[in-house]
């Protein structure tokens, strides 16, 4: 259900670590809570971020939530499909759902993020 | 009717049809001079035309998405935009002929030609053959309106470079236009060309589209744009604007250059005051050209009103005609003492979707330094938006905390400029939030909204989640 291999942020981020780049989604929790998705304002391509800040909003049937980056750097590609296609955050959040990729200018933030078994266990407390 | 005053009111739009009417009514002997055609800008070059053509937007958006209603549309929707300005324009004849009718009605006599005072108790009206006529009255309404401003770094031609007269009359629509001004005018026209498939760019000084509007109604405007590939140009002005050929180029402050196929400027209105003869009628002007008046309309010359854009209060049209009808009331009844209370003034602003507005933004109450709550509520919490699949918007409330007085609601979304005067009325009467949130409100309607975001003033809105963190003055209901 969680995937292995990525890493994971309190407000229900993933992302999945490639050198130096990180590629950043929402995950299933977070697709399945808010519904629906009907549209994504992305970032510009180019800018800085740091991590905790709000690089963006997710608009579905229920309600609109922003997206926080958990790591710092700059903002390398963004994910042009979701323009068209906004469903595949539902559809498959881990993979063609991904948001943007950000070139990590302190790869060490990812490190402190959540493992898979860590977020199964955050998830379950934050249930009962 | 000897002793009935005459009265003369010069220009026949919102404002002074309106004043003309109320003094006829009031039993003063009226004439109405309107160089033009009645309505004024509103109805002939405004309001009302830009209405009728942003409908057919909302047509051919509603039959591009039929089948998500489960309606199978044969062939793809196009627009026929001669058709479409034949209706515009019926439309606009049928409500000139009613206001004739009505003038009729009352008696007013409706005089063409251009109006001038020569002194305080007379006009004199220059008909288009260039005939002139004296009218001597006892009172004079000034409703001589506004006009579109145009700076000279525009080279305005009508086609290329134009206002937004002649964006109501795209006789060929444009591939690309770049808008200047991401006000109420410009965004109006930005969703309504972006919508009839033209590329819109828009450049606004301020950073932020409707930059007077309540900052979270622009967060919300900006965004629609975005969805709609509406190229938004923030915090730039533009310093050049060259026809080169078929073409524009526009030179940004920031570098930029965008080339267009038409460019409309829509960054305000001057105040029409030239050539009325009111420096020597006494009438006096403020700095920004408006005519000064009281709050009885009454200019500094005695016995001369003046209302509408003229005096540069609130440029609305609504505005002008309860201007109109002080005026008029106190024309009618020289010194009569009615005022014109600007407390509550609701407005609508006709994007997609559409907005309504009342009252205090939430920066003005930042600015003010008051003690404000603030109750949302997303229109996609409720049954009936989703009905009609348009779920984008909310209803925001800005209540005094330590009364509960509602000070400003501000509604984005479908049907928002005429659910706005359930919070005028709310205001007008002085009602707390806690009312609002207390009135029965029918089920299924959109006005559900504005209940729950009452409520949610007090963190207690029913279709909402709990707040992670709970309004001032504790949660629960008040």
């Amino acid at each position: 259900m969680i995937p292995e291999g990525l890493r994971y942020h309190t407000e229900h981020e993933w992302i999945r670590q490639e050198n130096q780049t990180a590629v950043l989604g929402i995950t299933h929790f977070a697709q399945d809570a808010l519904g629906d998705v009907v549209y994504l304002e992305l970032p510009k391509v180019g800018v800085e971020v740091r991590s905790g800040q709000e690089i963006g909003e997710v608009e579905s049937t229920k309600t609109t939530s922003p997206v926080y980056t958990p790591v710092s750097g700059k903002i390398l590609a963004v994910n042009e499909e979701l323009k068209e296609n906004p469903e595949l955050v539902n559809q498959d959040p881990y993979g063609k759902g991904w948001i943007v990729k950000i070139q990590m200018s302190d790869p060490s933030e990812a490190k402190r993020l959540m493992d898979a078994r860590e977020y199964g266990a955050y998830l379950k407390e934050k249930a009962d | 009717m000897s002793d009935s005053p005459r009265i003369t009111v010069i220009g026949g739009g919102p404002g002074g049809y309106v004043a003309a009417i109320r003094a006829a009514q009031l039993g003063a002997r009226v004439s109405l001079v309107e160089e033009r055609e009645v309505g004024g800008t509103c109805l002939n070059m405004g309001c009302i035309p830009s209405k009728a053509l942003i409908f057919n937007a909302e047509v051919v958006g509603l039959l591009k998405r039929a089948e998500e209603f489960g309606v199978r549309v044969i062939s793809e929707p196009a627009y026929d935009v001669t058709r479409m300005l034949e209706r515009k324009q019926r439309i606009v004849q049928t409500q000139v002929r009613g206001i004739h009718a009505l003038l009729k009605s009352w008696g007013v006599a409706l005089i063409k030609g251009r109006g001038r005072l020569i002194g305080p108790r007379a006009v004199e009206v220059t008909d288009t053959g260039g005939a002139v006529r004296r009218l001597e009255a006892d009172r004079v309404v000034l409703a001589t309106g506004s006009k579109p401003i145009k700076p000279t770094i525009f080279p305005f031609d009508g086609d290329r470079v134009i206002t937004s007269e002649e964006a109501l009359e795209p006789r060929v629509l444009p591939k690309s236009l770049l808008i200047v001004g991401a006000g109420v005018e410009g965004c109006e026209f930005g969703f309504l060309y972006q919508a009839l498939g033209v590329s819109v760019t828009m450049v606004e000084m301020k950073n932020r589209p409707l930059a007077t509007e309540d900052e979270e109604i622009s967060s919300l405007v900006q965004r629609e744009m975005n969805k709609r590939g509406i190229q938004l140009h923030l915090a730039v002005r533009v310093e050049k604007a060259a026809v080169e050929s078929t073409r524009v180029a526009v030179t940004l402050s920031d570098g930029q250059t965008v080339s267009v196929d038409r460019v409309l400027v829509s960054i305000g209105r001057s105040m029409n005051t030239e050539g009325l003869g009111l420096e020597e009628a006494g009438v006096l002007l403020g700095k920004r050209g408006e005519i000064l008046v009281d709050d009885r309309m009454e200019t500094r010359a005695p016995g001369v009103y003046a209302i509408g854009d003229a005096v540069g209060k609130i440029m609305l049209a609504h505005v002008a005609s309860a201007e109109g009808k002080v005026a008029a009331a106190n024309a009618v009844a020289e010194g009569g003492s009615h005022s014109m209370n600007y407390d509550v003034v609701p407005a609508g602003i006709f994007t997609q979707p559409e907005i309504g507005t009342v009252g205090l933004k939430e920066w003005e109450s930042v600015e003010r330094g008051l003690n404000v709550r603030i109750g949302r509520c997303p229109f996609r919490a409720l049954g009936r938006i989703h009905t009609m699949d348009e779920i984008v918007g909310v209803v925001k409330i800005i209540a005094e905390q330590e009364t509960d007085r509602i000070l400003g609601v501000h509604i984005l979304g479908p049907h928002a400029s005429d659910m706005i005067h359930e919070a005028a009325i709310a205001m007008r009467l002085g009602a707390k939030a806690s009312d609002m949130a207390e009135m029965i409100h029918a089920h299924p309607t959109l006005p559900e909204a504005m209940m729950e975001a009452a409520e949610d003033v007090h963190g207690s809105a029913i279709h909402l989640p709990r707040r992670k963190v709970p309004p001032a003055g504790g949660p629960g209901p008040s």
